[in-house]
């Protein structure tokens, strides 16, 4: 019996032991069901400043994708050196949907777009002024247009998916033209927002003059008048560069928002600066550049002449890109020298070639050449607009989409280095999109 | 557990019980090897049915009080049991038993049975086979070979190792693959410290920046023995930690008698195993690869006589390697010490690389009373690892691997000018030379480890007896990692003006249980075991990097910069379970055991739900049996075993997190981005359950001829359902990198062989001899959304990558070819063998070797990739290659290659002088080598080889990595 008594005390001795485990609260950072499940103000304000943030994120690969299908440029990459493999189509390789270019900059646009997305959703159960929300809304349904603009066009005729509320059940892939129309409706719609809304957030000194509903509302316009010419929609274009930051002088050409890089912290670097004849990793301008250029024109700064021409995997180049000045230099949103562009291109197609020619000697003279003295055609006019988007947009990520508008993305009008390269297009969707 | 339970119990009985023997003679004797004469030393001799011992001394003599018609049992490890009746005791001969089938296993937290009895293929590894042969730094390192059913990875040569231990096939995808390492009952960590490299290098995460796992902190020369549960069948009772096998280490610890101080010096040095090798360039290559601008640069290069070849440079070093150990050990009556101080101060092949390890280990045991007595292990290392500038990198300019191959030229000048300034590269982004020389990249561990054991026997009748028995302890260390990129490097000057990255990681892991054990013999032929207990489990971690960039010229510290950034990750994890197992043994004929565990974790999405864990086993020992009348089979046992345990969910899998932002100073929260501290954009899922293993293992077991051939057969089947992973195939336009799911079945089938034998035994020769064959096949069973690339597992499909695809095998390698996800190789090998022998000549001569033929496994060799992309991969002048370039003809699978190699890998030769000194027991000198001989089709550096560090799947992806070294040494041992 004694035993059995010892037995049973020790047992209860275990029991007594066992315990109650707590459950964890992630102590390295903020869930999202805490921030966007408390919409109060401040959280929206940290939630509309991350969406500033994001929506400067992966550039870097947008350019060397684009600069590199268009033959703006060559990457010769240190790390990655597909780069002058799969963007060049060497020995006729087709893109994949796989390229780190294109991934890395759909996911940072998708990011970006996410974090509206969280903050439309909770404006909705949140409990500030209406004009408040309208404020919110307007950022978000803006930066959502403009950043998907960016996916569309590099997918081309694969369209773009607009609806990624819910991530387990994500929208179709819209249609090219039922992309260009979302994407529009999305800018009308934060527009229109914007017209009663109060910002309560901290934009970074990029927004600097486009930091009220009133200003950001022209930011919005002429998001939406890129998004038309490349829609081909030029009446849209015209009237909606009026409610644009558009200055037809060439004095503010480079006004706009900008994306701001920063040392330190989570802040990012440009990620187009390379140190002037840097070995290994460094953007080699495409020769033409330098080769077509018109006498006189100051844009020839944005390239600078390397000591060791560079010659490598079949490719080569005498200049690198000159286009920002440090790691630190910000790059512009959309600026009005885009918009100037913008009007010409929008009055060539409508037929009203003195706007035009007016238009594009904004840009000539701003840069050192002469009043316009080409034949007034609508073709011939094509061509210098053209010439003046390669060359004031240069490295910017307008050249493929353009070259394309005009069907010039192809081997008749681009040359081929390097025998067995092909001409992309267009990217794939990316292998597990759709599911 | 190397020590046989018998001798156990003689040492304790003998020393708490030395006087009161009445009416009996002495009976003295000598026990020696039947095979060649030679006296035993510390041998057990005790009384049958009485608690009488004695231990032979050093010439194999004893005496003992006892009766004339008494038995004695003798007992020794390595040599079969041997009952003698008390008067033909004056000359006890023994013999070899290869199969070890007296040896005492632990199977479980409190449990061990002997391996004659066992259910389970439990392989155990005893410090001569582990270290005998010859010294390594690490101790995972120095199983390789020595099991079955191991795989080994080495995801880099670096110093201070880095190694993956995978247990029959993949058990997990979410980084808990390396099996659980408890050292004398303490759980330790494994974990890889991040140094933060990867924002500088561009490095996709932590994992590949290549640091050391820190189970290399344990020093191999301090282990008595290690235990191997593989498989779910005999790890069920470890619950959920126990999804990728268990690693059970002991560590010497002191006998009672002579005091024995063990001097042993061991002097070396590591040289690299095999050079990738470099493209010969005429001026014609150079024109053709480099431009004809370049010929001009090269013709004078070469006519000056610059032609370098910068591999060599980087890795052609002789690096010195000196390891030193005292050990003292012994006791008396109630206390027993084990005292071992150790220094092993090894360099590396390439300059400036290196790893220290200094370790001290004091072991007590102490007998309280009759019935109380208490074991307590101390252990304190300090490490530090120069590991170098290694990894894998994105535009960062930071490994000097990935440089040279992409693109280092040989007629290229890098080395610094009279005034130490170094050239920039011309065609990588740094500068090979100065990231050698310039560069810091070290780890330094302080590590104290303390484990405790309580035993008390409450009660203790004929046929009833139970323990009380509580174990536990505390391992704590603290890590700090330090990278410094000079401001006036190459990639430095153009972004961020110097950078420095100072990790500081303390993580404190503390763990007890308390059992009861119960044993009851109802009859002669019956035995009844059982056990309960509970299991506490508690770890917490913190890593915080600091990093500062624009350096203030010359200067190393964190405050001498103009920006600041952290980082900062936070874990804890708390476990607990209550465990109940019985075991019935009748006679040693009949042993089945029948177990379960129930286990809650913090890790959960329930903290408080248990889940169960339940076993059983059968063993019949057939030969056992009054009708088995073949006498050279004395061993012929069946037996069967069936288990499940679990993985919770990695820490954090519950969570949906968001990151800070920042542009331009204005602060903000959104997403993660890829690899922001080390957190990825993940949909956490908050109602996680384990994974859970099950599995099935069957096998035979045989001893032939007096135990001098065993053979050993297993089978197993080991399903693990519901594998909780990171669906990374979650689109792109989710805004999410991954989501946390947990619908993923695979099962590992497999089986393996292991014959002993004693093939030659006389005064002259003694040869052991182990042939070890093992395979096993992991196949994806079921994907409950899509096939995926497992995170964090390879790059873009681009260059190949793990992949898993239902139906196809878990180690799949994939590449994305002409739009295709196309499987493109198998990392695992169809099988692997091993041959362990152990030869002593004219008693004083012992030679060891081993050889391990690894069959089948492809390898991704992504440095022949970056080379051929350089233009510097030796054999592009081959005609083949010219005609069908690898890329372009077959996108990343021209990188497969098979990984198949046979190594010699480690070798032996110990001579004993023959002569004593006054105070020198015995004298050893020798020498040895490690990995020295590889016989491989494989043209990248090792095809034992993982860029992606030792968690994971960690296989067959080379890209760069610091090169695999192999070793030679002299060896000196004393005791005295």
């Amino acid at each position: 019996m004694k035993n059995i008594r010892r037995l049973v005390i020790m047992t209860m001795t275990l029991f007594v032991l066992s315990c109650s485990l707590d459950g964890v609260v992630d102590p390295n950072q903020p869930s999202l069901e805490g921030v966007v499940g408390d919409p109060s103000l401040q959280n929206l304000n940290l939630l509309a400043q991350g969406l500033e943030a994001r929506a400067v994120n992966s550039w870097g690969g947008f350019i060397t994708a684009t600069g590199s299908i268009s033959r703006e440029m060559y990457f010769f990459n240190a790390s990655d050196p597909t780069t002058t493999e799969t963007l060049i189509g060497k020995e006729g390789g087709m893109l994949t949907g796989s390229e780190p270019q294109l991934t890395g900059t759909m996911f940072g646009r998708y990011q970006a777009v996410k974090s509206a997305d969280f903050i439309l959703d909770a404006v909705e159960r949140s409990e500030i002024s209406d004009t408040q929300k309208s404020g919110f809304r307007g950022i978000a349904l803006t930066f959502k247009g403009y950043l998907l603009l960016d996916v569309l066009e590099l997918l081309g005729d694969n369209g773009v998916r607009v609806d990624i509320a819910d991530p387990e059940n994500l929208g179709p892939f819209l249609g090219r033209a039922e992309g260009f129309q979302a994407i529009s409706d999305l800018l009308d719609q934060g527009f229109a927002e914007l017209q009663s809304a109060e910002f309560t957030f901290q934009f970074s000194e990029g927004f600097e003059d486009f930091d009220t509903p009133t200003t950001f509302a022209q930011f919005n316009r002429a998001i939406a008048a890129r998004v038309a010419v490349r829609q081909g929609d030029f009446a849209s274009a015209l009237s909606l560069l009026n409610d644009s930051f558009l200055e037809l002088s060439g004095a503010n050409l480079g006004t706009g928002p900008k994306r701001i890089y920063a040392q330190g912290g989570t802040e990012l670097l440009n990620p187009i600066f390379k140190a002037p004849q840097q070995s290994g990793d460094q953007y080699i301008v495409h020769n033409r550049f330098i080769s077509d250029i018109e006498a006189g024109d100051a844009r020839i700064n944005k390239f600078r002449l390397r000591n060791d021409p560079v010659a490598r995997d079949g490719l080569n180049g005498t200049h690198e890109i000159n286009v920002y000045e440090s790691v630190t230099s910000p790059i512009d949103h959309i600026r009005n020298e885009e918009l100037v562009l913008i009007y010409a291109e929008a009055n060539i197609r409508q037929a009203n070639f003195t706007e035009a020619v007016d238009a594009l000697n904004i840009i000539r003279n701003a840069n050192g050449l002469g009043d316009y003295a080409g034949a007034v055609t609508e073709d011939d006019l094509i061509d210098e607009m053209l010439y003046n988007r390669t060359y004031s947009l240069f490295g910017e990520g307008h050249a493929m989409f353009d070259l394309r508008r005009y069907d010039r993305l192809n081997d008749t009008f681009l040359p081929i280095d390097r025998p067995g390269d092909i001409i992309h297009t267009q990217f794939p969707i990316p292998p597990f999109e759709v599911q | 557990m190397k020590q046989t339970f018998l001798k156990n119990v003689f040492l304790l009985m003998f020393l708490v019980i030395p006087i009161g023997m009445f009416a009996q003679d002495t009976i003295s004797g000598t026990v020696t090897d039947a095979a060649n004469g030679d006296p035993l030393v510390g041998v057990s001799v005790v009384l049958k049915g009485s608690i009488t011992g004695a231990l032979t001394d050093f010439d194999g003599n004893f005496s003992i009080m006892a009766s004339q018609d008494d038995t004695l049992v003798f007992s020794y490890i390595g040599y079969s049991t041997k009952e003698v009746l008390a008067s033909d005791a004056s000359n006890v001969q023994m013999n070899v038993d290869v199969t070890n089938l007296d040896e005492v296993v632990v199977t479980g937290l409190v449990s061990s049975i002997k391996r004659s009895n066992l259910a389970n293929n439990i392989s155990t590894v005893d410090s001569e086979a582990l270290t005998g042969a010859t010294t390594g730094s690490t101790l995972d390192g120095a199983l390789y070979g020595k099991l079955t059913g191991v795989n080994i990875n080495a995801a880099g040569g670096a110093p201070g190792g880095q190694t993956a231990l995978r247990l029959r096939g993949i058990s997990s995808l979410s980084g808990n693959n390396q099996p659980l390492f408890i050292v004398d009952g303490v759980y330790i960590s494994n974990i890889q410290l991040t140094n933060g490299s990867a924002v500088a290098s561009g490095a996709n995460a932590g994992r590949e920046e290549g640091g050391s796992n820190r189970v290399s902190d344990i020093n191999p020369e301090d282990i008595e023995s290690i235990e191997v549960l593989k498989g779910a069948s005999a790890a069920a009772i470890y619950g959920t930690r126990a999804n990728a096998g268990v690693v059970i280490i002991t560590t010497k610890r002191g006998a009672a008698g002579k005091t024995s101080i063990k001097f042993e010096q061991d002097v070396g040095f590591n040289t690299i195993q095999n050079f990738a090798g470099r493209r010969q360039f005429t001026s014609a290559t150079v024109a053709s690869t480099f431009g004809a601008a370049e010929v001009p640069i090269f013709e004078a290069a070469q006519a000056a006589g610059r032609i370098f070849n910068y591999e060599e440079e980087l890795y052609g070093e002789e690096g010195l390697i000196i390891d030193t150990r005292v050990s003292v050990s012994g006791g008396g009556e109630k206390t027993k010490f084990y005292f071992n101080a150790s220094r092993r101060n090894e360099d590396g092949i390439m300059q400036r690389t290196g790893y220290k390890r200094n370790s001290l280990r004091v072991n007590l045991d102490h007998i309280i009373s009759d019935e109380l007595k208490i074991g307590l292990s101390s252990n304190y290392v300090n490490s530090r690892a120069d590991r170098g500038p290694v990894g894998n990198e994105n535009n960062g300019g930071f490994s000097v691997g990935y440089n040279l191959a992409l693109v280092t030229a040989d007629w290229e000048n890098l080395f610094p000018d009279e005034n130490g300034i170094y050239p920039d590269a011309r065609f990588s982004a740094a500068n090979v030379i100065f990231n050698r020389d310039l560069i810091d990249n070290s780890e330094e561990i302080n590590r104290y480890i303390q484990g405790a054991n309580i035993e008390y026997k409450a009660i203790t009748n004929d046929d009833f007896s139970l323990k009380l028995t509580a174990n536990g302890g505390l391992d704590y260390f603290q890590g700090k990692t330090f990278v410094y990129i000079p401001e006036t490097q190459q990639i430095q000057r153009a972004t961020t003006q110097g950078f420095i990255s100072a990790g500081n990681n303390s993580s404190l892991q503390y763990n007890y249980n308390a059992f009861a054990v119960l044993n009851y013999l109802p009859s002669e032929k019956i035995t009844l075991n059982g056990q309960f207990g509970i299991s506490y489990l508690n770890f917490e971690s913190d890593a915080v990097i600091s990093q500062t960039t624009q350096l203030v010229p010359t200067q190393r510290n964190l405050q001498q910069g103009g920006e600041f950034n952290t980082f900062q990750r936070l874990t804890e994890e708390e476990e607990f379970g209550i465990i109940g197992q019985s075991t019935l043994n009748w006679d040693d004929k009949i042993i089945a055991t029948a177990g379960i565990r129930f286990d809650k974790s913090n890790l959960n999405g329930d903290p408080n739900k248990f889940f169960a864990f339940p076993r059983a086993s059968v063993a019949v020992n057939i030969a056992n049996f009054d009708f088995w009348n073949v006498d050279d089979i004395s061993l012929f046992k069946l037996r069967v075993a069936y288990g499940e345990t679990g993985s919770s969910a990695r820490f954090g899998s519950l969570f949906t997190p968001l990151g800070p932002t920042s542009v331009g100073g204005s602060q903000g929260l959104a997403l993660p981005t890829v690899g922001q501290n080390n957190q990825s954009a993940q949909l956490g899922e908050a109602n996680l359950e384990p994974e859970t293993s099950q599995e099935l293992e069957f096998g035979a077991d045989f001893s032939f001829f007096n135990n001098k051939l065993g053979l050993e057969l297993t089978g197993y089947i080991r399903d693990v359902k519901n594998l909780i992973y990171p669906f990374s195939s979650i689109p792109l336009s989710s805004g999410f990198a991954n989501s946390i799911r947990n619908d993923f079945d695979l099962s590992n089938k497999g089986f393996e062989i292991s014959l002993n034998a004693n093939p030659i035994s006389n005064s002259n020769v003694n040869w052991n001899t182990t042939l070890n064959f093992w395979r096993n096949e992991a196949e994806v069973e079921r994907l409950g959304v899509g096939e995926f690339q497992p995170t964090g597992e390879g790059f873009s499909l681009t260059f190949g990558s793990s992949f898993i695809r239902e139906g196809e095998t878990a180690t799949s390698l994939a590449a994305n070819i002409n739009g295709v996800t196309t499987i493109i190789g198998d990392a695992a090998p169809d099988y692997e063998m091993s041959w362990f022998n152990q030869i002593t000549l004219f008693k004083n001569l012992d030679i060891t070797f081993l050889w391990h033929l690894k069959q089948g496994g492809d390898v991704l060799n992504l440095t022949k990739l970056l080379s051929d992309f350089g233009g510097v991969t030796p054999d592009l002048d081959n005609p083949d290659v010219i005609a069908n370039p690898r890329f372009g003809t077959f996108g990343a699978a021209g990188y497969i290659e098979d990984g198949s190699y046979i190594r010699l890998r480690e070798v032996g030769a110990y001579y004993t002088l023959p002569f004593k000194f006054d105070f020198i027991e015995k004298a050893r000198i020798g020498i040895s080598g490690k990995n020295i001989l590889t016989f491989t089709d494989y043209t990248g550096y090792d095809p034992e080889t993982s860029a992606f560090g030792p968690s994971g799947l960690s296989q067959g992806i080379e890209v760069a990595p610091f090169p695999s070294a192999e070793q030679y040494y002299f060896h000196l041992q004393f005791t005295f």
